[in-house]
């Protein structure tokens, strides 16, 4: 009897409290997991409000959709390159001898049903997602989150950065198409251009000279496990530090370094970041619906006497191809050894470009002896040097995507494709300074009127 | 004296719930039209269409929701107190401190720890040789040999007749139709046209002419010939090389001159290579000729 007692405490326990559902599975999860007291104080985690806040959430979005997405078209893809005759419903490839790989994307795309949705919803999700982590990033500079207690986590942003483009640049060239061969037939040649190490890294990263029969199945496991993995971990660690240290808030009543303002995780933020994830969703799945993205079959498969016109990157390698496109052929020979032109822009300059960027929060502190904590952000209006910064850093970059597909802009623009080449030239050494200069002056006279309207 | 009489007056009216109840609408409608769609084969516009139109109402749903329960509430809290107070700080590294020293307060025996797993982390990058063979000196030699024939790549040989002038066509070594680092552009040139480099006037009987197609910048075939301007144009990043004049670059990125492979016509009339190129093909590296 007094077992049965203890019997009906403990189903009490477990689902006796709570008048809904809800209420009992709450009362069920404390019982047999604990920590209601934390779960309490967490529900109640406040979220400042912006439009802006929500950049790096599209971003976490899209990995969700990437891996989501990607593991249905795992299921399909076979990472060989052996050859086999294509026997698909696609007409002008019939019979023809394609790599393994390449006759499983065109399986998937044109043979699966809802199988070319899938692809391309996987396609615009991995360009959304590099464009989200990058404006993001760019709004954290603006803003200048990166200031104490958020220095780390600034670095955690930029090696997503990293890992999420080059992570899209291993994922297309997975299929094996035209475009993508030639793709690492450059990756190939940019590796062998470094100095003493460049043919040993290639040879070993490929496994031979190049073409070579193994390089899908490298890459596949690279594309699909470890930067995924590495991404996720990233990614856990960035929301891990933003869940303690809490969200940034912009200036306003009430708000302070010490205080934030904001609606509650539960019910209103939850609610409203779910909706928001399937917005996402769904305008990536309109995307894949409508916009035709990556049609590998019209490339052809990668033969290495074959290429192609207007042949360009992703757009988060387009900077990058610009970059090799506009470097004048400048190989230096010292003492019967070469340093290849193309070893600058594409090796050097993306150094040159990053460093500084991992940097930043130190070198904010350095120009402006500000090691305070910061909670609220500082506005780009009232901050002349660093948006004249960002302004100029964007230019810079964005020449140099105008250059990675000088040659497609040339026939849309009617001009020769050498002049556009020398005007581009001028301008990627021009233009930002000078971009940056305007918005410096534009930027402080606002701040001034604004300062003395104040007063 | 007037208290209303009659009904209380009514609260005021919250948001308008209409937008949810429409999203929720296009969610069951969505959702109906993806099955259906699926099911018929209805294609690629149909099916994203239909599931884009389910996911789209029911996030609108609930971010008009969640937007409305936002008005409700704003609230306020502090955050985690900045660790700026110095005696904090000086406590916790303390106190690391003390855990550290039983480590390395023997201080060789910890150093010793250090240097081994040094060494044994170091020891792993062996693996890195199992990735693939040593470069060795594959990048300097390419499938021409003396004597060896140029076959189209359907492995057809190339004669004398087979090429007018003014043509142009690729060309393999005979036995390597699909060496890729092999493959040569053969041009046929105008009589008078075409000047040989100085040292190379042996190389291109009656104007017969072989050039690497690598380019020397990234390594893309050198696809486009442009016989007004008699320029051959890489498409990936439009090196152009002049073929009249030995393919030196006259546009573009690349720096060097695009190989030329030395040719000789046999008795039978095929064309033949005397030897290997003479430098190494493609993008440049280090020690390349």
């Amino acid at each position: 009897m007094n077992s049965d007692h203890e019997l009906k405490k403990g189903l009490g326990r477990q689902f006796g409290v709570g008048r809904s559902p809800i209420g009992r599975l709450a009362r069920w999860l404390d019982t047999n997991l604990g920590g209601s007291g934390l779960l309490r104080a967490e529900l109640r985690h406040i979220f400042p409000d912006n439009w802006a806040f929500f950049l790096g959430e599209i971003a976490l979005f899209c990995f969700i959709i990437l891996v989501a997405t990607g593991v249905f078209l795992a299921l399909f893809f076979s990472a060989s390159q052996a050859p086999v005759i294509y026997q698909g419903s696609y007409q002008p490839l019939a019979g023809v001898e394609v790599s393994d790989a390449y006759n499983s994307v065109l399986q998937l795309s044109l043979d699966v049903r809802a199988g070319l949705l899938i692809r391309q919803v996987h396609h615009w999700a991995a360009l959304v997602f590099v464009a989200a982590v990058f404006i993001h990033l760019l709004r954290m500079f603006l803003t200048a989150a990166y200031r104490r207690p958020r220095r780390i986590n600034w670095l955690v942003g930029l090696l997503l950065l990293l890992l999420t483009a080059f992570n899209g640049l291993m994922g297309y060239s997975l299929p094996d198409d035209l475009l993508s061969g030639i793709g690492l037939r450059i990756s190939y040649a940019l590796t062998e251009s470094i100095p003493l190490l460049g043919p040993t890294m290639a040879s070993l990263l490929f496994g031979g000279e190049f073409p070579t029969s193994g390089i899908i199945a490298r890459i596949y496991p690279v594309h699909i496990f470890l930067l995924p993995a590495a991404i996720a971990g990233l990614l856990g660690l960035h929301l891990g530090l933003l869940w303690l240290q809490r969200h940034t808030q912009f200036p306003g009543q009430g708000r302070s370094d010490r205080t934030m303002v904001g609606s509650p995780m539960v019910p209103a933020y939850a609610l409203r970041s779910g909706g928001y994830f399937l917005l996402c969703a769904g305008v990536l799945t309109g995307f894949g619906a409508f916009l035709q993205i990556n049609p590998v079959w019209l490339y052809g498969p990668y033969r290495p006497w074959d290429a192609t016109t207007a042949a360009q990157p992703d757009w988060y390698m387009g900077w990058l191809e610009g970059a090799v496109r506009m470097f004048p052929g400048w190989d230096i020979q010292i003492g019967g050894l070469l340093i290849p032109a193309v070893f600058w822009p594409a090796v050097v300059l993306p150094g040159l470009i990053f460093t500084p960027l991992f940097v930043v929060p130190w070198a904010d502190w350095l120009a402006t002896r500000d090691d305070a904590f910061h909670n609220v952000l500082a506005l780009p209006g009232q901050h002349p040097a660093r948006t004249a910064l960002a302004a100029g850093f964007v230019t810079f970059l964005s020449v140099l995507l105008v250059a990675g597909g000088n040659d497609v802009f040339a026939v849309a623009w009617g001009v020769s494709q050498p002049l556009l080449l020398r005007v581009l030239q001028v301008l990627v050494i021009v233009l930002p300074p000078l971009v940056a200069l305007l918005t410096f002056v534009l930027v402080r006279g606002r701040a001034r009127r604004w300062a003395s309207s104040v007063r | 004296m007037s208290a209303p009489q009659g009904r209380p007056p009514r609260p005021p009216a919250g948001p308008p719930t209409w937008p949810v109840g429409l999203g929720l609408a296009a969610t069951v409608g969505g959702s109906i039209g993806f099955a259906v769609a699926y099911i018929r084969d209805a294609g690629n516009a149909w099916l994203g269409g239909c599931l884009a139109l389910a996911l789209l109402g029911l996030g609108l749903a609930l971010a008009f929701w969640g937007r409305d329960l936002a008005g409700d509430e704003v609230i306020s809290g502090p955050y985690p107190v900045p660790p700026d107070d110095a005696s904090g700080q000086t406590a916790l590294a303390n106190q690391l401190e003390d855990h550290a020293s039983a480590l390395t307060r023997r201080g060789f025996l910890f150093k010793a720890l250090i240097g081994a797993v040094v060494v044994f982390a170091l020891s792993q990058v062996v693996l890195l040789g199992s990735l693939g063979p040593w470069p060795g000196r594959s990048l300097f030699s390419t499938g021409w040999k003396k004597g060896r024939r140029l076959v189209t790549v359907e492995g057809e040989p190339v004669t004398r007749e087979a090429l007018a002038t003014g043509g142009f066509l690729v060309a393999f070594p005979e036995g390597g139709e699909d060496d890729a680092n092999s493959q040569v552009v053969l041009l046929h040139f105008v009589n008078g046209d075409f000047t040989p480099q100085p040292g190379r006037e042996s190389w291109s009987p009656e104007d017969f002419v072989a050039y690497s197609r690598i380019c020397t910048h990234a390594g893309c075939p050198v696809a486009q010939y442009e016989d007004v301007a008699q320029v051959l144009v890489c498409p990936c990043h439009q090196s152009t090389f002049d073929v009249l004049h030995g393919a030196a670059p006259v546009s573009g990125p690349a720096g060097r001159p695009l190989p030329q492979l030395p040719l000789a016509i046999d008795a039978d009339g095929y064309l033949i290579a005397q030897s290997d190129f003479t430098v190494s093909v493609g993008p440049g590296f280090w020690d390349a000729t």
